[in-house]
């Protein structure tokens, strides 16, 4: 019998995790952050010239009076900061020792937690194919232990496509977030469409390369059957010393890609090797920052 | 190609086995990964690569079963050859002479002889293995080391442990005993494995056509002395030796030569000899009291053996001679003994009549050369030198049939020592008497009817000069003749009857005593006399009054202690044909290899070492092409 995915010690690394994540994130940024979206608050941003329909609380009367022209005042909004945790559950997660999958599974539970506790609202979705059902919008940091037991309950199968699950993404959450996703992003061009889109829709982006120490140095050589853990399809191939060479390269290729994309584009990255135990993954997450913008 | 084992061709079931194992199909492994099209991706670019890489499969197997068929050649020890090759009965003859021990490669002290033996493993390699095969080897005598056999092995060893002979071969005899040998064999060949002899194998395959001659050697870079010899002028007192150096190579050499006496250097002799000339000379040694004389060239060349040389001085005594003769007719005797003082010992010569002689019995007084002048013992002596003028004994093989009147006296022998410098052509005899000679002799002098008149016999212990005429009834005692002959009889005949033993005998040649030893002898003891004079003695049994002695391998002088008596012999090679080193023989071993229809070669060398070497390099290819296929 396996042991227990989330037991009392992770529980403790998680309160761990917070604390760090108080200090080194929230300490500097506090819980609530300001919008980039202009609404209604007390913290004037800008003017605006007056259209049709604007509240004319609003109009500023004092600049009418000198200039003779009707403005707006804008107002700074204050919103909540939705954390939502997008984490692979395709068949490719259910791979390498430890499984990415557990890997996967254990860091977004850290991850809510510390967003539960330190934002408004923590959400974590699994997706394969499409989004699957996920637990949404947990508040507090006793919502934990429902979030865990969800998690415990997934089960990584199916194909991946990370595609069709950012349109459904963009077209459930209108609202931008801090957006994580934990997958191995094999098939990155379909990848990079997918983190557009979310882009496009001015989530914050954070991606996380789940990979097992197999994947960079696969320990296999000769006349193999190989099967696809997603698909279940195979192929007969001849592993040479000349092919493992050049799928390390490939390997490589893949993770730098992705490391290449994403400073272009601002996100934040970082590979998750399920060989370093989550927490020492997470505190270096948190120091190097980025996490939380 | 015919194959030597065809049972190795069962080897080729192991073929059948490996593709089998090809044409079965692989079990693969199963292996889980997170996904596949990545690994096609991949998998698609070397499949893209080149043809080669899907043949690499079949590359393999094709290398295995050309592995498998070159093992199974090379196990079946297959011969290179045109037509079929029938079995033969083949005595090989491995010249196992002096020049046989010339070295052809001075640095890993490679031989004649062991590049025989090395063609012999080569013959024996490369013909069917239904051949007979014999080994002669052909030292000093004619050797049979391996009868009849088909094992190679035997042969192969035998021929390993020849030992080396450094004196001369004797390979007309080894022909005619391998001829003997294959007198009744299917497809007879003599094969005889040797430089040449001087020419020698060439004469023999003149006569033989089944001999094949395989010619070994190259090297010719030789000064032999091809001949020592020491002659006593006991007139002079004084030893005269006669040397022979010969060149063995075309250039013209120039070296010395150094003749050491008894382990003291008395003379070097410089000298140059022309390409494949001679130079000889005789040198005086002034030695009468006899030695040892070793003579050699300073000059290291390709053939040791032959650079040095040695004779015995034997002690020149002066004769002790008994006249049996009335006093009337004693005077031309003594005459002419007196004149050849010192070969004469005038106090110890002396003259008696027969009854004194007769009388004295064995207590007289010794001598080296009785004269008996018409008048003869009833019975020969046991032993001794004799001159019987006009009488001799009734056990002497020659019976008198008759009376010759004035015969004409000519000489029969003009080469024999007792006929040298000696002229009889216009000596009259008056009287002579007729002889029939029962038993073997030599005739020196005979009538004009063939009668003998001056006739040496030869018996064991025992020389008999015999005069079938009175002296006094010819003119010769006015003429020079008579006390010439006298000389030659006692420089002859004494000289001959001293000596127990030769004073030169050939390498590997037995010696054996010339006459009897004394009765009671028992043993005798004898050695080698080293360069420091010490000798390491061996005793020698005597047996029927005779000794016989066979430790000649070396050169080298010898010293035999006979009871009071002290004999010395040389060890010696002394043949020119040994030192004429230069390889003969105008077929090279390519047609020798021809005439014994040899296996051809495969990457020169036999086809089953080639076979093997490239099963190996095909291994190492196969291994390469494995091992390229999981590391390109």
């Amino acid at each position: 019998m396996s042991a227990p995915l989330f037991d009392k010690e992770y529980l403790k690394k998680l309160e761990y995790l917070e604390l760090i994540a108080r200090r080194l994130v929230f300490g500097r940024q506090q819980a609530l952050r300001a919008s980039v979206k202009k609404g209604a608050s007390i913290e004037f941003k800008d003017f605006r010239e007056y259209t049709p329909g604007d509240d004319p609380r609003t109009v500023d009367w004092s600049v009418y009076a000198r200039l003779g022209n009707l403005v707006v005042k804008l107002f700074r909004q204050e919103e909540e900061l939705d954390l939502w945790v997008l984490l692979d559950c395709s068949g490719s997660m259910n791979f390498g020792e430890p499984l990415k999958f557990d890997h996967a599974r254990r860091i977004a539970g850290a991850l809510a937690y510390i967003g539960m506790a330190n934002m408004d609202s923590a959400s974590v979705t699994p997706f394969a194919a499409d989004l699957r059902p996920g637990r949404e919008r947990a508040r507090g940091r006793g919502r934990i232990f429902g979030l865990l037991d969800f998690l415990s309950g997934l089960s990584a199968e199916g194909e991946t496509n990370l595609t069709a699950v950012a349109r459904s993404f963009v077209a459930r959450v209108r609202r931008p977030g801090l957006v994580v996703i934990l997958s191995d992003f094999y098939g990155l061009q379909n990848a990079q469409r997918a983190i557009d889109q979310l882009r496009f829709f001015k989530h914050e982006l954070f991606v996380i390369q789940v990979a097992a120490p197999w994947e960079f140095d696969p320990p296999i050589r000769g006349e193999l059957r190989l099967v696809d853990t997603e698909t279940r399809a195979h192929d007969d191939l001849t592993v040479t010393d000349g092919m493992l060479k050049r799928y390390r390269a490939a390997f490589e290729k893949l993770g730098a890609d992705l490391r290449t994309y994403s400073l272009k584009y601002s996100i934040g990255h970082a590979l998750a090797r399920t060989a370093v135990p989550f927490d020492e993954f997470l505190v270096g997450v948190l120091q190097r920052g980025g996490l939380v913008a | 190609m015919n194959l030597l084992a065809p049972w190795a061709l069962w080897f080729g079931l192991v073929g059948a086995a490996v593709i089998a194992l090809y044409l079965l199909k692989i079990k693969r492994q199963r292996q889980t990964v997170p996904s596949l099209e990545f690994w096609q991706a991949l998998a698609g670019q070397v499949r893209a690569r080149s043809l080669f890489q899907r043949l690499k499969r079949w590359v393999s197997l094709f290398l295995w079963l050309l592995i498998v068929t070159c093992l199974m050649l090379a196990l079946g020890n297959p011969v290179l050859t045109l037509g079929k090759v029938k079995p033969r009965s083949i005595v090989v003859i491995l010249d196992n002479s002096a020049s046989m021990q010339t070295l052809e490669d001075a640095a890993q002290g490679i031989t004649r002889l062991k590049q025989a033996v090395a063609a012999l493993d080569e013959m024996l390699a490369r013909r069917p293995v239904d051949d007979e095969w014999m080994l002669i080897d052909a030292a000093r005598q004619a050797r049979v080391l391996v009868s009849w056999t088909r094992d190679r092995r035997s042969v192969r060893d035998a021929a390993r442990s020849v030992q080396p002979h450094l004196g001369s071969a004797d390979l007309s005899a080894a022909r005619e005993l391998a001829a003997d040998l294959l007198a009744d064999k299917p497809e007879p060949t003599i094969v005889v494995l040797s430089d040449g002899a001087a020419g020698q194998v060439d004469l023999l395959a003149a006569k033989d056509s089944t001999l094949v001659h395989w010619a070994i050697g190259k090297a010719d870079d030789n000064l032999g002395i091809a001949l020592l010899r020491v002659r006593p002028h006991r007139q002079q007192a004084v030893h005269y030796a006669q040397i022979r150096v010969v060149n063995a190579c075309s250039n013209e050499v120039s070296s010395q030569i150094v003749f050491e006496l008894d382990g003291s250097t008395t003379a070097v002799e410089p000298f140059t000899i022309a390409g494949r000339g001679t130079w000889e000379k005789t040198v005086p040694v002034n030695r009468p009291q006899g030695g040892v004389l070793r003579a050699y060239i300073d000059r290291p060349d390709a053939l040791a053996a032959d650079n040095e040389a040695f004779a015995i001085l034997e002690p020149l005594r002066p004769a002790r001679v008994r006249l049996v003769c009335s006093p009337r007719e004693a005077f031309f005797f003594e005459q002419a003994l007196l004149a050849m003082e010192p070969l004469v010992d005038p106090e110890a010569s002396h003259t008696l009549t027969l009854e004194e002689y007769e009388r004295a019995g064995n207590a007289g007084e010794p001598a080296d050369l009785t004269i008996f002048n018409n008048s003869a013992p009833k019975n020969l002596p046991a032993s001794g030198a004799f001159i019987f003028v006009n009488a001799w004994p009734a056990d002497l093989p020659a019976r008198i049939t008759g009376i010759l009147e004035h015969p004409t006296i000519s000489i029969a022998r003009r080469d024999h020592p007792l006929t040298q410098y000696l002229s009889m052509n216009v000596a009259t005899v008056t009287r002579a008497a007729e002889v029939l000679l029962t038993e073997r002799a030599t005739i020196l002098a005979d009538s004009n009817t063939g009668s003998p008149l001056i006739f040496l016999v030869q018996q064991p212990d025992r020389m008999s000069l015999c005069l079938a005429f009175d002296v006094l009834e010819t003119d010769l005692p006015f003429r020079n003749a008579f006390p010439v002959l006298l000389r030659n009889a006692v420089v002859h005949l004494v000289s001959q009857q001293q000596a127990w033993v030769r004073d030169q005998y050939a390498i590997g040649e037995p010696i054996e005593s010339l006459r009897s030893l004394p009765a009671g002898l028992e043993q005798v003891a004898a050695g080698r006399l080293e360069k420091n004079q010490q000798v390491r003695e061996t005793t020698l049994d005597v047996r029927n009054g005779a000794f016989r002695y066979d430790d000649t391998a070396a050169a080298g002088p010898l010293r035999f202690r006979i009871g009071e008596e002290t004999a010395y012999a040389a060890v010696t090679l002394n043949d020119e044909n040994e030192s004429r080193i230069a390889p003969t023989g105008a077929r090279a071993a390519e047609d020798a290899e021809r005439q014994l229809a040899l296996s051809g070669r495969l990457f020169s060398t036999v086809p089953w070492v080639a076979l093997a070497t490239i099963a190996a390099a095909l291994i190492g290819l196969e291994w390469l092409t494995y091992h390229f296929r999981w590391t390109e």
